[in-house]
């Protein structure tokens, strides 16, 4: 009897895996290979990578595909491990042919991958590392990225946070390099743009902090007029949640990089505090436009939910992939790059250009104040300002001479 | 209370009672990996899993109840239930035909589990961020200590710690199945030649101490994400802190929690840039001194 249990846990332990077992790929088609986290906390975010990208290719091939072609996808779980992601896009480069790699969350993971399909000669799409060196010092023609990074985000927020009165600034985020980038980019360039800023102190805590009480109640204490959160994942919503109970958000103003997003606003249904500054490059319900309504519907009807930021970057990645081989004319890598370099496509967030130079993906950014909203149980980005990609994303010559170096 | 001040700043009392509550969720997750470790002989890994399973289903729970102030008493009240029903269901059918193996062979099958039970989380959960809403009794927060705000649902976490401590004593030293099984710590063979079943003295106390798992998961429910991975970051902690009280001692649990808590909220006062540092430096200091933990281990 004990026997026949263990196998029956046995069994229902493992029936949820077939989910995301490779599948096998059938001739003449375009093969792109999708490398991920796939389990445990970034899930939250690469999933809707998956989704958004799987919701274009169904569309692309129910209209015949490219070049008569179908598109074929499989995915690899790199366990965010850098190690684990280059063996597994080392296989799929080698041994199931695919025409071009897609992926991931973790920045090693990305810079790794890349530099092999340099040697390969592979298009690498990287959808939501967020690393300025994937495209800066370590950019080459192979790697396009499809998300902001690091550095993006701190000019935007720069940019916006120059034009505020507050002088007095404290820095605080996750201890690891998301984190310092992130503050580092922002604080960088808000000392460009206005120069009358201090910084008067500086907190790092761990990353999967739970209890960001002890570290507010110090913050407060010192008064700064303004701070600058550099938290990731499920630090964000801890964050707000900490900042609500202890009436940080009522007291001083602070900013997170995507603080204003679907991902960090809606686990926290309407408690989440009111008044966050944040960034974000996608918001489904702005602009209020048909395209991105459109778009959040359809991904509403099959997946049950909102797309956020992820989403968006999976759908368009699909779509330049599927666009840029229907104006190279052939399935042909170096005509595909080709193809794609200055690249405009229409998205839910109107045109969208890859830029010649350093194959970063135009996006806007939008930055906003978090508020209630009677349309959704969940709080939105309010007062949201779009700031350009010309005026904040840095310029062709400081890449090109990022890459020299 | 000015006289109090004029000892100790109104900053640093604030900084003390902040990490205090924080004590309470490190307390009572400790203590209950503390008495499996100290009865059952079992490093159990996955009872991080079972604190995050706590809390998903504190999440759960408080949504059927309508998502208020309701639901968050009766996930209170029914997450720790839910998790010991779930506890003796994976010791019956996997941890009982443990209990002999040796303690690498142990370590290896529990992190296995806690790899296993973090997929079937995100399998019947989800892999999106959740979020249970403070009560609406404990929402908020007080002006203490010369008006520095503290927040209300931490001065409930400085009332539920001690509540759980005094229960968790009289389990331990005043019921009989505590008496049997701090005699089974000790010696379990001699407890099964007196003719008790050990077998079940063992199930129980697993159950309690994954009970206090499932506790501790729906009291930080309020205060966090409830996320994939708050397993893994609270184990590591969860086991210094049982290590420097001396492992299987459950009053050294409490001790052990009492001094990261507070060595964090203080370190960070005192060098906010490097308050990361501060209780693994405590746990460091602790271990030279006294290799063995602060109090006497049952191994």
């Amino acid at each position: 009897m004990k026997r026949i249990i263990l196998v029956l846990i046995v069994a229902i332990l493992f029936g949820g895996l077939p989910v995301l077992c490779p599948q096998a790929f059938s001739a003449e088609t375009i093969k792109i290979g999708l490398v991920d986290t796939y389990t445990g906390p970034p899930t939250a975010y690469t999933m809707d990578v998956l989704d958004g990208f799987k919701l274009a290719v169904d569309k692309i091939n129910a209209a015949g595909g490219v070049l008569k072609r179908k598109i074929e996808y499989t995915t690899r779980d790199e366990k965010f491990k850098p190690d684990i992601g280059l063996a597994m896009a080392k296989e799929l480069i080698l041994k199931e042919n695919v025409d071009i790699l897609v992926g991931t969350i973790n920045s090693g993971t990305a810079l790794a991958v890349s530099d092999f399909v340099r040697k390969e000669k592979v298009p690498f799409f990287v959808t939501y590392s967020k690393s300025e060196k994937i495209i800066g010092e370590k950019g080459h023609r192979y790697v396009f990225n499809m998300n902001e990074n690091t550095e993006m985000a701190g000019r935007a927020a720069a940019v916006a946070l120059a034009k505020k009165p507050f002088i007095k600034y404290w820095i605080c985020g996750d201890d690891y390099e998301y984190g310092h980038a992130i503050a580092e980019a922002v604080w960088k360039n808000l000392q460009r743009l206005n120069p009358k800023v201090q910084k008067i102190g500086e907190t790092w805590w761990k990353v999967g902090e739970p209890d960001f009480t002890p570290y507010i109640t110090q913050i407060m204490g010192a008064k700064p007029d303004f701070i600058i959160v550099a938290t990731g994942g499920a630090g964000m919503v801890n964050f707000q949640k900490a900042a609500k109970a202890t009436g940080l958000s009522q007291k001083i103003p602070f900013y997170q990089h995507t603080g204003n997003e679907l991902g960090t606003l809606m686990a926290q249904g309407k408690e989440a505090p009111e008044g966050v500054y944040g960034t974000a490059n996608y918001l489904f319900y702005f602009p209020d436009t048909p395209a991105n309504k459109a778009f959040a519907d359809e991904f509403m009807k099959v997946y049950k939910r909102y797309p956020k930021a992820s989403a968006l970057v999976g759908y368009m990645t699909a779509q330049f992939i599927a666009e840029g081989f229907k104006k190279a004319g052939k399935v042909d890598r170096e005509a595909l790059i080709k193809a794609l370099e200055g690249m405009k496509l229409d998205s839910p967030l109107g045109p969208l250009a890859i830029r010649a130079c350093d194959h970063q993906l135009e996006l806007p950014t939008y930055f906003g104040m978090t508020k209630k909203d009677p349309k959704y149980d969940f709080l939105v980005s309010g007062d949201t300002q779009i700031i350009a990609p010309k005026d904040y994303m840095p310029t062709c010559e400081e890449i090109m001479k990022l890459r020299k170096n | 209370m000015e006289f109090i001040y004029a000892v100790i700043p109104p900053q640093i009392l604030c900084q003390i009672f902040v990490g205090l509550s924080r004590t309470t969720i490190l307390f009572i997750v400790a203590s209950g990996l503390s008495l499996i470790l100290g009865v059952l002989r079992i490093p159990n890994i996955a009872h991080g899993s079972l604190y995050m399973i706590g809390a998903f289903m504190s999440f759960t729970i408080a949504k059927a109840f309508g998502g208020g102030s309701l639901g968050f008493w009766m996930s209170l009240i029914l997450t720790p239930m839910a998790v010991a029903l779930l506890s003796l269901i994976i010791e019956r059918c996997l941890f009982q035909f443990l209990y002999e193996r040796e303690h690498l062979m142990l370590l290896l099958l529990t992190f296995a589990s806690s790899l296993i039970f973090g997929d079937l989380v995100k399998l019947v959960w989800g892999a999106e961020y959740k979020s249970v809403p403070v009560p609406n009794l404990l929402q908020g927060f007080v002006p203490l200590f010369g008006g520095i705000p503290f927040p209300l649902y931490n001065l409930f976490l400085l009332i539920a710690g001690p509540v759980v401590a005094v229960a968790l004593w009289l389990i331990v030293n005043k019921t009989k199945i505590g008496k049997i099984s701090r005699a089974a710590a000790v010696d379990r063979e001699m407890v099964g030649a007196v003719g008790i079943n050990v077998s079940w003295v063992f199930a129980s106390v697993f159950v309690i101490g994954c009970l206090l798992a499932g506790l501790g998961g729906a009291l930080v429910a309020p205060t966090v994400s409830v996320t994939l991975g708050m397993d893994h970051t609270l184990i590591m902690e969860a086991f210094l802190i049982v290590i420097i009280g001396g492992l299987g001692n459950i009053w050294g649990a409490l001790l052990g929690a009492l001094i990261f808590g507070l060595s964090q909220s203080l370190g960070i006062l005192i060098w906010p840039k490097f308050g990361i540092v501060f209780p693994y430096a405590a746990v460091i200091v602790v271990l030279l001194f006294r290799p063995t933990g602060l109090l006497k281990s049952t191994w």
